[in-house]
């Protein structure tokens, strides 16, 4: 679990090409969007498909869900770990 | 301009008639809303605004049935509704100060909790007391019915004003040139807000008046919105860039070839590759809009068949005045006494253009610095002058540059000491955080700065002038340095600052004790090995040229004395008089630490 916050945590600098942002200034459970890291709507389209690529989860339009999938990455990490394809 | 069809009628009717119809009006993923419930709905909010009082209300909901509700309650008891440019805090409550009151649903009910004016709004779906309106259930096409603000955040915001004969005649034009292909039945879905003019007449009132249904609420992710609409027998799409770009990446438009019918992109400029992708996945381009808040739509084109030229909607005309090759858009859908507008209805705009001989017209750029990010429109100015309100920042310049397939915003700041001492003591991620916390009350998120840079002084060509390309400079990444231990801005490495001359390069750097290099070198006497200090050479030599060197050879290499964490050093890099190579000196004042000569292999320039 551990190790899939890690990767969540690079694909997000990497695909979100965050700058001064290290996979250790991420806490797990701090927020992703807005307060936090910031993050916005165009980000959350580019880390959905991102995660849809790399894991093979659906990211749906429930704005409840999605809230709670995207609140941080150890929730994004759950999310993965039991939807993931590959 | 008279409907063509009958069942083409103006928008107003919709209100009179039978409270029990059944005909849809609008869908989501719950069921669907009808003209019946529709009508019902405007009556019992229309007598809760006269009650309120007429006069402006702030309007914010996401559901767009709801923001159809609410324009046809305002506009039935003559009341105007106000679209604020965005939803932060701020915003919100320099706009309610000039409102009776306020529209928001459930979604946009927390932006009101966080702006303290949650008080002031009603739901616009569940008003508290509906009883019976005063005024009969028809609306004036005259009245001013809807405005849009403009962020205003460092002076008066701008006011657009329409009244519902602006939209009304514009949606009817848009159904005559447009229409055609949306056979009966079409249903109107819609990733674009009706926040801004685009969305609301594609999405709102077009459908209105041309009486299909649309889609009130707004999905964004196409694995939720395609098949959707895939079970459709007839749909359209209205969409921006930046969701068009990535609903159509890896075929994902491919279900839906016969049954969408159309696709609408607008609020920014749609690449060549997306259009051409939409057209072999659906079999036809998509129609792209070029229009304005103040002037509404002014040209549509489709790139299969019109290219890159942009062809006039019916009624617009246009011209190009003035030697700065501005466009002047003379349309019967902008409101005469516009900020725009010269009082004979004709509207000069930002965007420079080349007319060719049939009248269609090619896209030149801005003449000012208004840019456009995700649909958001943004003036740089009045980001700059908010930022220059900071007591971190001397002066400031922004520019548009693209990260991660989109055009976002990067800032370039001179800081005041107290900045420079704010720098110094957060690094860079902190100083910037703290001017995006100052940003954030007043402009939408996807506006902020992505990237941050200090220099002592702006940079400028010898007419004095900031350059986009001086600027866009101080942000190329040295190529595939991201990510590595060598990256330049590793954990424990900080850049405070970069300064570019003609024939040097220089930045401060400060080493902290964080640094991943240091792990082994030594215990209980940290130093930097001096590989690590050459690499941090190669790779502001990289950050200065915008590519990595292909390193020859090393010469004269020298490091004087053993460098401990805790230092805040120069790294400056220079051409050497030496041929082919750079000279790099890492001190500090008269310390110095590290010198000596990258040799560049012959073919790097």
């Amino acid at each position: 679990m551990e190790s899939l916050e890690q990767e969540i945590k690079e694909l997000i600098i990497t695909a979100l090409a965050l700058e001064d942002v290290t996979p250790t200034d991420i806490e797990p459970e701090a927020a992703l969007f807005v307060e936090g890291l910031g993050l916005d709507s165009i980000d959350a389209l580019e880390l959905a498909m991102a995660l849809e690529e790399r894991y093979g989860v659906q990211i749906g339009d429930d704005p409840e869900l999605n809230q709670r999938i995207f609140a941080s990455v150890r929730n994004l990490a759950d999310y993965v770990n039991e939807h993931r394809a590959h | 301009m008279s409907p063509a069809r009958s069942d083409r009628l103006p928008i107003a009717t919709l209100l009179e008639g039978d409270p029990d119809d059944r005909t849809p009006v609008a869908f989501d993923r719950r069921g669907l809303r009808t003209r019946g419930g529709l009508r019902r709905d405007v009556s019992a909010l229309a007598s809760v605004v006269e009650r309120a009082g007429v006069g402006r209300w702030l309007l914010r909901v996401e559901d767009s049935y709801a923001a159809a509700v609410s324009l046809l309650s305002l506009a039935r008891a003559g009341a105007v509704a106000v679209f604020p440019p965005n939803g932060r805090p701020e915003t919100l409550r320099r706009v309610a100060q000039g409102c009776v009151g306020a529209l928001w649903d459930a979604a946009c009910r927390s932006d009101a909790e966080a702006a303290g004016i949650a008080h002031l709004g009603i739901d616009p779906l569940d008003p508290p007391d509906p009883g019976p309106p005063t005024t009969p259930a028809r609306i004036d096409r005259e009245r001013p019915l809807v405005e849009f603000r403009t962020s205003g955040t460092t002076g008066a915001g701008r006011v657009v004003s329409k009244a519902l004969r602006h939209l009304e005649d514009e949606v009817l034009a848009l159904e005559a040139k447009l229409g055609g292909p949306l056979r009966e039945g079409t249903r109107i879905f819609a990733t674009a807000s009706h926040q801004h003019i685009y969305g609301l007449l594609f999405r709102v009132f077009w459908p209105l008046a041309a009486r299909r249904a649309f889609q009130s609420e707004t999905l964004l992710h196409a694995s939720e919105l395609i098949p959707r609409m895939a079970e459709c027998e007839a749909a359209a799409l209205v969409t921006t860039p930046v969701h068009l770009k990535r609903m159509a990446a890896s075929d994902g438009l491919r279900p839906l070839r016969g049954i969408c019918r159309a696709v609408f992109s607008s609020g920014g400029p749609l690449d060549a590759e997306t259009a051409k992708s939409v057209a072999q996945q659906l079999g036809a381009a998509p129609v792209e809009v070029f229009g304005s808040t103040e002037t509404g739509g002014i040209a549509v084109r489709r790139r299969d068949a019109d290219g890159e030229f942009w062809v006039p909607l019916p009624g617009v005309a246009i011209r190009c005045p003035g030697d700065d090759g501005r466009l002047e858009v003379t349309s019967p859908y902008v409101s005469v006494g516009e900020s725009l507008d010269d009082g004979r209805g004709r509207t000069l705009l930002g965007d420079r253009v080349a007319i060719g001989a049939d009248g269609s017209f090619l896209l030149r750029g801005r003449a000012d610095r208004v840019v456009k990010v995700g649909e958001k429109r943004l003036a740089l100015p009045e980001m700059e002058r908010l930022l220059e309100l900071h007591p971190y920042v001397a002066e400031a310049a922004l520019l548009v540059r693209e990260q991660a397939g989109e055009g976002r915003v990067h800032a370039v700041v001179a800081p005041t000491p107290g900045g420079w001492e704010a720098l110094r003591r957060e690094g860079r991620r902190g100083f910037g955080a703290e001017l995006t916390r100052h940003l954030s009350g007043s402009f939408d998120l996807v506006l902020l700065p992505r990237a941050w840079r200090s220099v002592q002084a702006l940079p400028r060509d010898a007419q004095d002038k900031l350059t986009v390309a001086a600027l866009d400079a101080l942000f190329v990444e040295p190529a595939g340095a991201a990510g590595e231990a060598s990256r330049p801005d590793a954990p424990g490495l900080r850049i405070l600052d970069e300064t570019r001359e003609e024939d040097a390069f220089e930045r401060r750097i400060e080493v902290t004790d964080r640094l991943p290099q240091l792990e082994g070198h030594f215990d209980g006497f940290p130093v930097v090995a001096g590989v690590v200090q050459l690499g941090w050479a190669v790779d502001a030599a990289a950050a200065w040229r915008g590519r990595r060197p292909r390193l020859a050879g090393l010469e004269a290499l020298k490091f004087s004395q053993p460098l401990r964490p805790g230092r805040t050093l120069t790294l400056r890099i220079e051409r050497a008089r030496e041929g082919r190579s750079l000279r790099f000196r890492l001190h500090d004042g008269e310390d110095v630490f590290a010198s000596g000569r990258l040799l560049l292999e012959e073919g790097d320039p």
